[in-house]
């Protein structure tokens, strides 16, 4: 895939920052929060789709977040379920791939786990765009699985490259990460995608997640397509790929 | 399809190049292997020996994938394959026989009756093919008729029991329903308990709800749509209601299969297709067709994701290591033939279930049921109370914790000794699914194993899971897919 128009950037990421704030502004529960959340992930897929954005990849609950409210955790474990349900005709029409990230937590309710490989199994053959949904995913617990992963193949330390190792990572075949959007303004990684977010641009829009709409994520794609791309050297080949080798 | 060569042999006739094969191989031919098999029923001998053997009422969706499969072997390119399968369904019919309500003997290997049920098959897939609008030619239905001819050859040694030519069947024929006939119990529990009680089919399982609504208009609409495909004279001798607008109803139905068997991918509507539905865990559809079984997959994800769903529903009956309720262990796993007692046809369909799974020669089937049959007097011993040859529900709930019997580990051993098919001592993930049809998962340890190869099971593992499942006190997802469900 050479520069395509101008680099559309191949993978973009969003940290969906902002639901508890935006609900606090209001005088709202935490919970209806998130549940404005839905909108804003639905337009940001559309405008992904439409801007011809191959892969998208969605931070929603991170590993720490076990650590909320049981009352939180559970409807946010809710309402996944009715999202991932209410949208699965919407997303299999649209040709996407969906998969998930992180669910192999026993914590997740088995439901969800289902509604979960069934939406994956459904959405196996398509190719237009491919959405992973990072649940319950840690960067870093994902680099050390994968490393736990070298050691039980017997790889000899000398073999061990970056291209290997990415091979352990789970998805190997998802490409570096060109772009994150992380909304509400916070400027922190907050151990997402470590290993894939090694070259990627870093876009900090101040609206918060509920607020975030389908002109501002095409705002954000216009920014990165203004910015020069360097991979640490002098100019970048290609505005898109796997990073060096 | 290549013109088939003519041979003398009447064996060869049969096999990938016959134009049964094909009719085999259209999912639309299901519904012709009902029809046949209310016709059949009419028999006094095969309707005698449905009502108290077979586990279709209770079973239905085994029996069809068993019934597929079989035509499958029978088709086989390999004489061998098809002569292993004739004996196999010759020793599974020896076992059938007894005496019907009125006292008269039956056996499935009667020699008119064997020549009944391919009589039936072979003038319901005609009259299928006539109603869908693919009316057959003169030379096609003498070949196919010649084939099904090659087929009863194959069962009994011979087809003298069926007239030679096409010309000479259908007064024999006609003979049949004008005299031959009766209106025996098996046709009413087919037509009204089985379409109405059906159970959901694998792939809704988990989805009782939707099952329940399907199965309200299409239960009725499946009995009425073949009663009106009966002859005439059938359905009067029978007493079969004629209902208005049925015959239209059964006429539109198998167009509009024929119209959408032309327009879907060939690959839908093959019954490869249908087996992959009955079987969503198996293992044993050929390589082509593996692409297919992800779109059943695929379309069974979508039903799931589609229907509405309890928010918070319990775990599912089934799911974990919990014991079963006596009642229900007695419903579900006991009482195959859902008469609503425990007899030795019960455990005999058990016997033949698991036989037929693992393609067992004589020696091995011959060994499997006489531990059954021992298990049988064993059970009769302890829980039939009364003396009258079978265990009641009650009679079963007061002494079901005794049931783990010297009798009931020989034959978890017996079991466990065929299933280990290269003797190793071991039962090894492909001789598992060879019996469970699913990838190697222990329920002991509670987390399935799927993809490790090396999972393995051993002698002593194998008879105390076989011997918690049959006594009730642990249920099991793999026991259950073999005994309980479909």
């Amino acid at each position: 895939m050479a520069e395509g128009p101008r680099g559309t950037p191949r993978h973009v990421a969003c940290v969906m920052d902002g639901n508890g704030r935006w609900a606090a502004q209001r005088s709202l529960p935490r919970t209806a929060g998130h549940e404005a959340a839905e909108a804003a992930v639905i337009d940001t897929i559309e405008a992904a789709h439409g801007a011809g954005v191959e892969w998208l990849t969605l931070y929603a609950f991170s590993t720490e977040n076990w650590g909320r409210p049981g009352g939180e955790v559970e409807f946010l474990m809710r309402l996944a379920r009715r999202t991932v349900r209410r949208r699965a005709l919407f997303l299999h029409a649209r040709g996407i791939r969906c998969r998930f990230l992180g669910t192999g937590d026993p914590r997740i309710p088995p439901a969800l786990a289902r509604d979960m490989a069934d939406l994956t199994e459904l959405t196996r053959r398509n190719r237009r765009m491919t959405l992973t949904i990072a649940l319950d995913h840690g960067g870093r617990r994902d680099i050390v699985e994968a490393a736990r992963s070298l050691i039980r193949g017997g790889v000899p330390a000398d073999q061990v490259t970056e291209h290997s190792f990415a091979g352990h990572l789970p998805h190997p075949d998802t490409p570096d990460v060109d772009l994150v959007i992380r909304t509400s303004g916070e400027q922190r990684i907050s151990n997402f995608m470590l290993w894939q977010v090694a070259y990627a641009e870093w876009i900090f829009p101040g609206a918060l997640w509920p607020d975030f709409r389908a002109a501002d994520f095409r705002e954000c794609l216009d920014t990165y397509r203004r910015r020069d791309r360097r991979f640490g050297g002098v100019r970048a080949p290609a505005a898109s790929g796997k990073g060096p080798r | 399809m290549s013109p088939a060569p003519v041979h003398d042999d009447p064996a060869d006739v049969l096999g990938p190049h016959a134009l049964l094969a094909s009719y085999c191989d259209d999912a639309r031919w299901g519904l012709a292997v009902v029809r046949a098999t209310v016709l059949e029923a009419a028999h006094p001998q095969i309707g005698a020996a449905l009502i108290d053997n077979s586990t279709f009422v209770t079973h239905p969706w085994r029996r069809l994938r068993n019934t597929l499969l079989s035509t499958r072997r029978i088709m086989d390119a390999d004489p061998d394959v098809r002569d292993r399968e004739a004996a196999r369904l010759n020793r599974l019919h020896a076992r059938i026989s007894g005496t019907d309500e009125a006292g008269r003997p039956y056996s499935a290997l009667d020699a008119g009756a064997r020549a009944w049920v391919v009589a039936t098959l072979f003038e319901s897939t005609v009259t299928l093919a006539r109603l869908s609008g693919e009316s057959l030619d003169g030379p096609s239905m003498e070949r196919l008729y010649g084939e099904f001819r090659a087929f009863l050859a194959l069962l009994e040694g011979n087809a003298d029991a069926l007239p030679p030519t096409v010309p000479e069947f259908w007064p024999y024929y006609d003979g049949m329903l004008a005299r031959g006939l009766e209106n025996t119990e098996a046709i009413r529990v087919i037509l009204y308990k089985l379409f109405a009680h059906v159970p959901a089919p694998p792939v809704l399982r988990g989805r009782p709800a939707v099952w329940a609504v399907g199965r309200a208009v299409g239960g009725p609409a499946a009995a009425m749509v073949v009663v009106a495909t009966l002859p005439e004279s059938f359905r009067r001798q029978a007493g079969l209601a004629d209902l208005p607008g049925a015959g239209a109803l059964s006429r539109g139905l198998h167009l509009g299969t024929g119209v959408a068997t032309r327009l879907l991918p060939k690959a839908w509507t093959r019954t490869g297709t249908v087996m992959g539905l009955l079987d969503p865990e198996g293992e044993e559809l050929p390589a082509v067709l593996e692409a297919l079984r992800g779109r059943t997959g695929q379309a069974a994800a979508l039903i799931r994701l589609l229907t509405p769903d309890r928010a918070d529903a319990g775990p599912r009956a089934g799911d974990g290591p919990a014991a079963r309720s006596a009642d229900r262990f007695f419903a579900e796993v006991l009482d195959q033939t859902g008469n609503g007692t425990l007899d030795w046809p019960d455990l005999a369909s058990m016997a033949r279930e698991i036989a037929g799974r693992l393609d067992l020669d004589a020696a091995d089937e011959e060994r499997l049921y006489d531990a059954y049959a021992r298990w049988w007097r064993e059970l009769l011993a302890d829980l039939d109370a009364d003396g009258d040859g079978r265990i009641t529900r009650g009679e079963y709930a007061a002494a079901a914790s005794s049931l783990a019997g010297p009798a009931l580990i020989r034959l978890a051993e017996v079991l466990f000794a065929t299933a280990d098919t290269d003797g190793d001592g071991d039962i090894s993930a492909a001789e598992h699914r060879a019996l469970f049809r699913t990838a190697f998962g222990r329920d002991l340890d509670g987390r399935p194993d799927g993809e490790d190869a090396r999972a393995r099971c051993s002698r002593a593992d194998f008879v105390r899971d076989f011997v918690a499942f049959m006594s009730g006190q642990r249920s099991s997802t793999a026991y259950d897919a073999l005994l309980v469900q479909a």
